[in-house]
């Protein structure tokens, strides 16, 4: 099962704003419709796309330099409501924001914003200078509700602007983000359109060696791990199947399986960790709360009882004991596949959004200290 | 034994004048094109982009030993050390002879007998797609039975 997880789209009528509208409404619908044509463009694509054997497809809509929540558009709802279902096919939802030098002091990935943001699957960041690398590298690849999961580069700007300093890049592969490569640069076909609004790309015989140059340089700072091949294809024949693009990247020095994992593996743990922004402080599981017959249920007494066993089963589950007998509170059968795949978000098992808020309390201590470290911290966790 | 060792590439190039099933009306489509036209477009491919030495590499063992218009399948033969060049030329290939094409290799393998296998079994789903657009059981005999028989008995005569 492979992954595309760029497919550019791009709005007919959104970008000329009527200049009366002072923005406090968000645009009709009307105005961002896709034109039929556009819809069987796109159905096209998305036939010759499941016949090269791709199964998960993200629609990416592209903002330049900040995303404002007085003109933003999510146009990407209109589009999923109108292509018709395919069974085998899923469809994601993906926001790329483009960060140059004017989004230095901000580009509204704040809290005040998360609801522009909630309803897109993937955020992705595509910064152009270093001092934009370094944020986006560093600040927004912490979990928390407006996690940028995807890193794009430009890999056709002649001479990628900033230099990938490699702590900066391990940094974000640990807080499990990861770096994207697109492989339209390498036919040589006009890349995404978007980015060459944007002022972004390159395009011909120079986008191509500077492609095979930055991509070469991801592939060696990385050292292959935190990667993920997509498309950005903005015309149909410059399509190509995944196995071809595997066999692409073997040459730019990877492995050959990590090449693979890049269209398969590393693209399905990012989805799965995606999810978690939407939920609360990036818990996953399906906790349970088992309630003993002999207990008397009394709300306080039982708060603080299930606060210490909440200590117990973390550190239980942290040694990966088997799970002692525990009247309270039982270590919940997680859906397990869940919680195996996503090693890298320091995962608790027993924040339960039912339990009242002293347990989300210390649920977030030990969530914090867990983060830091990873085999978890029993007296950071006794002294709460 | 230092046997000279091939690899066998199955590509298919999908038509992109329609993105879907070509009715073969078109005006440029690939069945216009030849083993011949195949093997300069792969040639001009490797040294655009691996260069001189990367046709060195390749270029002494590169066939075309096989191309039908009809199911637009093409089996290439190439020295198994470098053979990761060729492949990255074909996929590296956007038209051949001005035709747009998107090339996909659908199996590679080290000897032609599973190569013969695969090819026949490619041509056979492409004829029953064929068959489903045009909405025909499999059992009425069209020339599409006479085209998989040749093409079978074409298949299966490629010599190492």
């Amino acid at each position: 099962m492979h992954f595309d997880l760029n497919f550019p789209v791009t709005a007919s009528g959104s970008t000329s704003q009527p200049k009366k509208n002072k923005g406090k409404q968000p645009q009709q619908s009307s105005s961002t419709a896709f034109t039929p044509a556009q819809i069987k463009g796109i159905e096209a694509r998305l036939d010759l796309l499941e016949h090269l054997g791709y199964t998960v497809i993200a629609f990416n809509q592209s903002v330049n330099k900040k995303i404002d929540p007085k003109t933003h558009v999510n146009i990407l709802d209109e589009l999923l409501k109108q292509l018709r279902a395919r069974p085998g096919t899923v469809f994601l939802k993906r926001l790329t924001i483009v960060l140059d030098n004017d989004s230095e002091k901000g580009f509204g990935l704040t809290n005040a914003n998360t609801s522009l943001v909630e309803p897109y699957d993937v955020i992705a960041l595509l910064p152009t200078t270093s001092a934009t690398f370094s944020l986006a590298c560093l600040t927004h690849s912490l979990p928390s509700p407006l996690t940028a999961h995807i890193i794009a580069l430009p890999l056709t700007l002649p001479r990628l602007p900033f230099q990938l300093k490699h702590t900066l890049v391990r940094t974000a592969i640990k807080n499990g983000t990861v770096f994207e490569i697109n492989y339209a640069g390498a036919i040589g076909g006009e890349s995404d359109a978007s980015l060459s609004t944007f002022g972004v790309s390159d395009t011909g015989v120079s986008g191509k060696r500077n492609w095979w140059a930055a991509a070469r340089e991801v592939v060696r700072v990385t050292k292959g791990k935190g990667i993920i091949v997509s498309g950005g294809v903005a015309s149909e024949a410059d399509y190509r199947g995944p196995k071809d693009i595997a066999n692409l990247l073997t040459l730019l020095d990877l492995a050959q399986n990590l090449a693979h994992d890049a269209s398969v593996a590393v693209p399905k743990s990012l989805i799965l960790r995606a999810q978690a922004r939407k939920i609360y402080r990036a818990v996953l599981s399906e906790p349970r709360l088992v309630v003993p017959e002999a207990a008397q249920v009394v709300p306080p007494t039982q708060q603080t009882r299930d606060g210490e066993n909440i200590r117990d089963n973390v550190n239980v589950s942290q040694t990966s004991s088997r799970s002692p007998p525990n009247p309270t509170l039982t270590l919940p059968q997680l859906g397990g596949s869940k919680k195996r795949t996503c090693d890298e978000v320091g995962l608790e098992s027993t924040v339960n959004g039912h339990v009242n808020k002293k347990i989300r309390e210390i649920a977030n201590v030990e969530g914090k200290s867990r983060k830091k470290k990873k085999g978890g911290n029993r007296e950071r966790a006794g002294a709460v | 034994m230092v046997r000279f060792k091939n690899r066998w590439l199955l590509v298919e190039f999908v038509d992109t004048s329609t993105a879907d099933v070509s009715t073969g009306n078109e005006p440029l489509s690939t069945r216009s094109l030849d083993g011949r036209l195949i093997y300069n477009a792969l040639r001009d491919s490797v040294v655009t982009n691996f260069g001189d030495t990367g046709w060195g590499a390749v270029g002494m063992s590169l066939t075309v030993k096989y191309f039908s218009p009809t199911t637009n399948l093409c089996i290439i033969r190439v020295a198994r050390d470098h053979h990761r060049i060729a492949w990255g030329a074909v996929t590296l290939l956007t038209s051949i002879h001005d035709v747009r094409i998107i090339p996909r290799v659908i199996h590679v393998s080290g000897t032609i007998k599973h190569a013969q296998l695969s090819a026949i079994a490619h041509n056979r789903e492409v004829i029953a797609r064929f068959r489903t657009k045009l909405k025909n059981a499999a059992l009425h005999h069209d020339s599409y039975d006479d085209y998989l028989a040749r093409s079978t008995r074409e298949i299966e005569a490629l010599q190492d």
